[in-house]
């Protein structure tokens, strides 16, 4: 079973994907794949906060910044993935210390795609940035297309949820909690 | 006429030729620099449209009003862009909100109104 969660910033997304991932697990191995390399003190507080938020929920941590299916080999694949976030794993794709990959989307896409395949159940968490006024750089609208484009396999996914300050709204599937 | 709403890249061109069967070759895309011709089969980018009316002292909606006739039956494209922060810019700002205002009301006239979310088409209308 996969489900694909989108939507605003601190609106309740991580928080319904751990939900999820629990009722799925049914007492079965959990795993969370941590994306996030922090960068600086903010990152290094917002991952503190999220180690927090998923205290005593039996998560096992695997830690994959990039070439994401490459952490099922350190996993039992009949396990309960929580991927979090869609977002920090593109920017660490498009943006590694080496240089600048404008072409990555089709990249993750693939990675996200042979990952779900490759599981029992998944739970993957983006963030919803497409709904602004503003007229980007050509570097951020690079990173915007190219995480709509890795937001595609949703289509590929069981159920697709927005989460909307705190509410769910079901584009695809079901969702019983 | 129908409307097809949603964020940037979200699928809403593709869901124009695969619902209502419009062609590549008929969709005008609005640029924020020119009136567009508004008999187009399909329009895309409509909140340039609406960038190039605030930017050049016109009523959007008056243009429409007025020139009903030519995209009473068309598909119409438009990005949300009425989210995100209160931009700084004036013309930013007015831009954003006479979208809102303008978009309001032709959903009010379509006959469908979908919104697209990660390539999943969502009927509001």
């Amino acid at each position: 079973m996969t489900f694909y969660i989108s939507g605003g910033c601190k609106n309740g997304k991580s928080m319904l994907a751990q939900h999820l991932c629990r009722a799925l697990a049914e007492g079965g191995p959990m795993y969370y794949v941590a994306t996030m390399i922090p960068h600086d003190e903010e990152d290094v507080a917002r991952i503190r906060r999220h180690i927090q938020d998923r205290e005593g929920w039996g998560f096992r941590t695997i830690e994959q910044g990039r070439d994401l299916p490459a952490c099922l080999e350190r996993a039992d694949r009949n396990g309960t993935f929580l991927l979090d976030s869609v977002t920090a794993l593109l920017g660490n794709e498009m943006f590694p210390p080496e240089g600048f990959d404008p072409d990555c989307g089709e990249k993750v896409a693939a990675d996200l795609t042979a990952f779900i395949r490759g599981v029992k159940n998944a739970v993957l968490v983006s963030d919803f940035i497409f709904s602004d006024a503003e007229r980007y750089d050509e570097w951020t609208e690079t990173y915007r297309r190219a995480l709509a484009r890795a937001d595609r396999v949703a289509l590929e996914c069981d159920n697709v949820i927005e989460v909307c300050m705190g509410r769910r709204i079901v584009h695809k599937g079901e969702l019983k909690l | 006429m129908k409307l097809i709403i949603g964020g940037a890249y979200q699928g809403k061109r593709e869901h124009a030729v695969k619902e209502y069967g419009v062609r590549e070759e008929q969709i005008v895309t609005c640029a924020p620099d020119a009136m567009p011709d508004l008999s187009a089969p399909c329009l895309d980018r409509f909140e340039e449209f609406v960038f190039y009316c605030v930017t050049h002292g016109l009523s959007a909606r008056e243009i429409l009003e007025r020139e009903e006739e030519k995209w009473r039956d068309s598909v119409i494209i438009c990005r949300e862009i009425f989210s995100g922060v209160v931009p700084v810019d004036v013309t930013v700002r007015a831009w954003r909100e006479e979208t809102g205002r303008v978009m309001t009301w032709l959903a009010s006239r379509a006959e469908r109104v979908t919104r697209m979310f990660c390539g999943i088409p969502q009927q509001l209308k």
